[in-house]
């Protein structure tokens, strides 16, 4: 191992314990480390003997940069370092012992997928954990929970559990996560509600100030009438329904035809 | 993983009883009978380029395993390995088999009049086909699965795929395709299954370059195996987008690739693709045998199609085959059925352990919603105008803000159609619009039609046909006779060994 590799990751972790942190600084030093490892080849190739302390260094380096590019909001950044901390914590895990951070930095991970609504990758990451974990495990039952109020439609548990996060870093991802979720629960809103008071719709989209309601009702054009109710339009399927769709008919039938003279 | 493979009954067994041996003797000669014909086949096959011997040998393979025992093997390899140079593989195979338990009390029985110095004199002087050494070697290595020798086992799988790679004979893809299979099996018995993926992702390209539709497709679905059995769902997908399964590939193959294809399709969320994978993988594989692979497909099956809204048809669940296998995923079924949380939960608890064996609790935990929805479902067709309280009480909500939203986002995905009012607290249900009105009905009778050309596409696509029978000049009358007694005899091997031994 490098002995520039230890100093600079001495120096990293000294400035990643302090409080508070230079992100700056962090990211320098991480950006030079990165170079280091991948000059090294930190990753090990099958046949290669495993060196304990270099695994350990590298990993250690990837998850400081994972929690530092949250802190600065770099998505990017951030799944850039969990893939390739996910070759320490499956692959390796039998040759390393396992890190403190491991099961946060997966929770982060899924909540991360969550948010951006990218929920086929968000189930195929948690086949990689075992059922019994994803039940007990705070950090990971944390978005596999989110998950399941999102698909019921418990919005107000995913608003709830806002204010019990598992970890600081989580709350990043979390206002995201509202974010979509306040969408989602307006465009509910126009499809089940006739009129709604103003006031009222404020409390279901959980807004604190007022200012914010008139702001985002501006966005979605709700109109508000003069008795501080909104009015929504309801949907008009009746009329839909009396065209009869003549292209998509005929495109059907010619398909039959010619299916039936494959046969015949 | 799945339903363990039928283990042969021991030969010690078997001799228990003084009057059995002769009748033992008998049923072992056939056995070593078979052996020789299809060694016969497989010379044949090589002489006449015809692949299609060397499939109907492999074929026979699930027929004699359930036969083998160690005095056929001994048998067998003696009277194989006669030459001076192939001592060395003899005393290897030899070594797998267990003379002190079995051949002992035969010989004082004087059951065997030394068979093996009959037919010595007609291989003597040829040397062994590879194909011929590596049909003997597989017969022994499933024949060491069987008896559990695994870490033996081991060095002898390694030792037929090292006879292989040096090997470069087209004829030996087909015998070299099971030899992976098996290769697979064993490492996967001995939970070393992670280890060979290196060695698979090798052969499959060089079976891709040449052309090796059999090798490619089992190569593909052992790689699969692989991956899923760690739960690499990521990497599969990667392999199976990479990838185009093999056209010509058996049938039994097919099913399998289906299988693993429709079980990563629906851990992506994409149920209707993974129903139809699930559907199409359950009517390729064998007819009458294969029950462990059925009821593993099957139960995915159910639950995909829970996932998508639908209820899976009853008779499934009369099958006397599936029938006990499935029993706690009709309860499932049920539970859903109702919209009945309180009985999901039960069910969930008490079958948990055994859903996540099965590797199907992830997706049945993600039943719940739909549990939901059919409760509000069924609500709204029985009340016009009902409190949020109330929809609360029945669906055993934590409040009646919960129910708020829950029914707002039903609303919305069109599960039921209604009104809330929330200074009412109340939700009210608008009349029903007749669905006949609606182009419903046309969607899924088209969806119907659709199905049955697909089906009927498929047939067509999976029938077979013998290769360059349409070059060939008019039989003779003699010729006519053997090809329809040989036809006899195929239409027979497919009646009773339809198995292919999924394991």
């Amino acid at each position: 191992m490098r002995k520039e590799a230890v100093d600079l990751y001495q120096k990293l972790t000294n400035e990643w314990n302090k409080k508070p942190q230079n992100f700056e600084k962090c990211l320098e030093y991480l950006t030079q480390l990165k170079i280091i490892l991948s000059e090294t080849g930190f990753i090990p190739t099958p046949g290669s003997p495993i060196d304990k302390r270099e695994i350990h260094l590298a990993r250690d380096v990837f998850e400081i940069g994972a929690q530092c590019s949250i802190a600065v909001g770099d998505i990017h950044g951030f799944e850039r370092y969990i893939s390739q901390l996910k070759t320490f914590y499956f692959d390796f895990q039998n040759e390393i012992s396992e890190s403190p951070f491991k099961y946060q930095l997966i929770g982060l991970n899924l909540l991360c997928l969550l948010a951006r609504n990218r929920l086929s990758e968000f189930h195929t990451e948690l086949e990689l954990l075992n059922p019994h974990l994803i039940q007990t495990n705070i950090y990971i039952r944390h978005p596999v929970s989110l998950e399941q109020y999102l698909m019921e439609g418990s919005y107000n548990k995913v608003f709830l559990s806002k204010g019990n996060v598992p970890s600081p870093s989580y709350n990043y991802f979390m206002d995201i996560l509202l974010k979509t979720i306040r969408e989602e629960i307006a465009s509910c809103m126009e499809g089940a509600y006739k009129k709604i008071l103003f006031r009222e719709a404020g409390h279901m989209l959980y807004f604190k100030k007022e200012e914010e309601l008139v702001e985002f009702a501006k966005e979605r054009k709700w109109v508000m009438a003069s008795d501080n109710y909104f009015y929504f339009q309801q949907k008009q399927t009746d009329q839909e329904n009396q065209n009869i769709p003549s292209n998509e008919l005929v495109m059907q039938m010619i398909e039959y035809a010619r299916e039936l003279e494959i046969i015949v | 993983m799945k339903v363990e493979e039928k283990k042969p009954e021991t030969s010690q067994k078997d001799l228990k009883d003084a009057k059995e041996v002769k009748e033992v003797k008998d049923s072992d000669t056939l056995t070593f009978d078979d052996v020789k014909e299809n060694v016969k086949s497989i010379e044949k096959g090589i002489q006449q380029k015809e692949n299609r011997f060397l499939i109907r040998v492999m074929r026979t393979i699930f027929s004699i395993r359930k036969r083998l025992n160690d005095p056929i093997l001994k048998r067998v390899i003696n009277n194989y390995y006669t030459s001076q140079n192939a001592q060395v593989d003899k005393e290897f195979l030899l070594s797998f088999i267990d003379t002190q338990s079995s051949v002992a009390p035969m010989d004082t029985d004087e059951a065997y009049p030394k068979p093996e110095l009959v037919p010595q004199s007609t291989t003597k002087s040829k040397s062994l086909l590879p194909e011929v050494d590596l049909y003997i070697h597989l017969l022994v290595l499933v024949f060491a699965i069987d008896r559990q020798k695994n870490n033996q086992g081991i060095d002898l799988a390694e030792k037929i795929v090292e006879k292989i790679m040096s090997q470069n004979r087209r004829t030996l893809d087909i015998i070299a395709a099971r030899c992976y299979f098996f290769y697979t099996r064993i490492y996967e018995i001995v939970g070393k299954l992670d280890q060979i993926r290196f060695f698979l992702h090798s052969r499959l390209r060089t079976s891709v370059l040449r052309n090796d539709y059999e090798g490619t497709a089992v190569l593909i679905n052992c790689l699969l195996r692989s991956y899923l059995h760690y739960n690499l769902y990521d990497q599969a997908l990667k392999l199976v987008s990479k990838v185009t399964f093999p056209l010509h590939a058996s049938n039994n193959e097919w099913a399998r690739y289906l299988f693993y294809y429709g079980r990563i399709k629906a851990i992506q969320l994409e149920y209707t693709e993974a129903h139809k994978n699930l559907i199409q993988a359950l009517r390729k594989a064998p007819q009458n045998e294969a029950v462990g692979f059925k009821q593993t497909v099957q139960k995915f099956a159910i639950v995909v199609e829970l996932l998508l809204g639908e209820i899976p048809d009853k008779a499934i669940f009369r099958n006397p085959q599936l029938k006990k296998a499935l029993q706690p995923y009709f309860q499932l079924t049920q539970a859903v059925r109702a919209g009945s949380l309180a009985k999901f939960n039960e069910v969930l608890d008490k079958f948990g352990e055994k859903f996540m064996k099965e590797n199907t609790w992830t997706l049945i935990i993600r039943l719940r919603h739909n549990v939901i929805k059919t409760g509000v479902k069924i609500i709204s067709l029985s009340y016009s105008k009902i409190s949020l309280e109330n929809i609360a009480n029945k669906l055993h909500l934590d409040s009646a803000v919960d129910a708020e939203f829950i029914v707002a986002k039903a609303v919305r995905d069109g599960v039921i159609e209604a009104n809330i009012d929330h200074e009412g607290g109340y939700v009210q249900t608008k009349d029903l619009t007749d669905v006949y009105s609606t182009l419903d009905p046309m969607k899924v009778f088209n969806q119907r039609i659709k199905f049955c050309l697909e089906l009927r596409n498929q047939s067509v696509k999976a029938m077979r046909f013998p290769p360059k029978k349409y070059s060939e000049e008019l039989e003779t009358a003699e010729e006519r006779r053997a090809r329809e007694e040989e036809e006899l005899e195929y239409a027979k091997e497919m009646a009773d060994e339809d198995d292919d031994g999924f394991p």
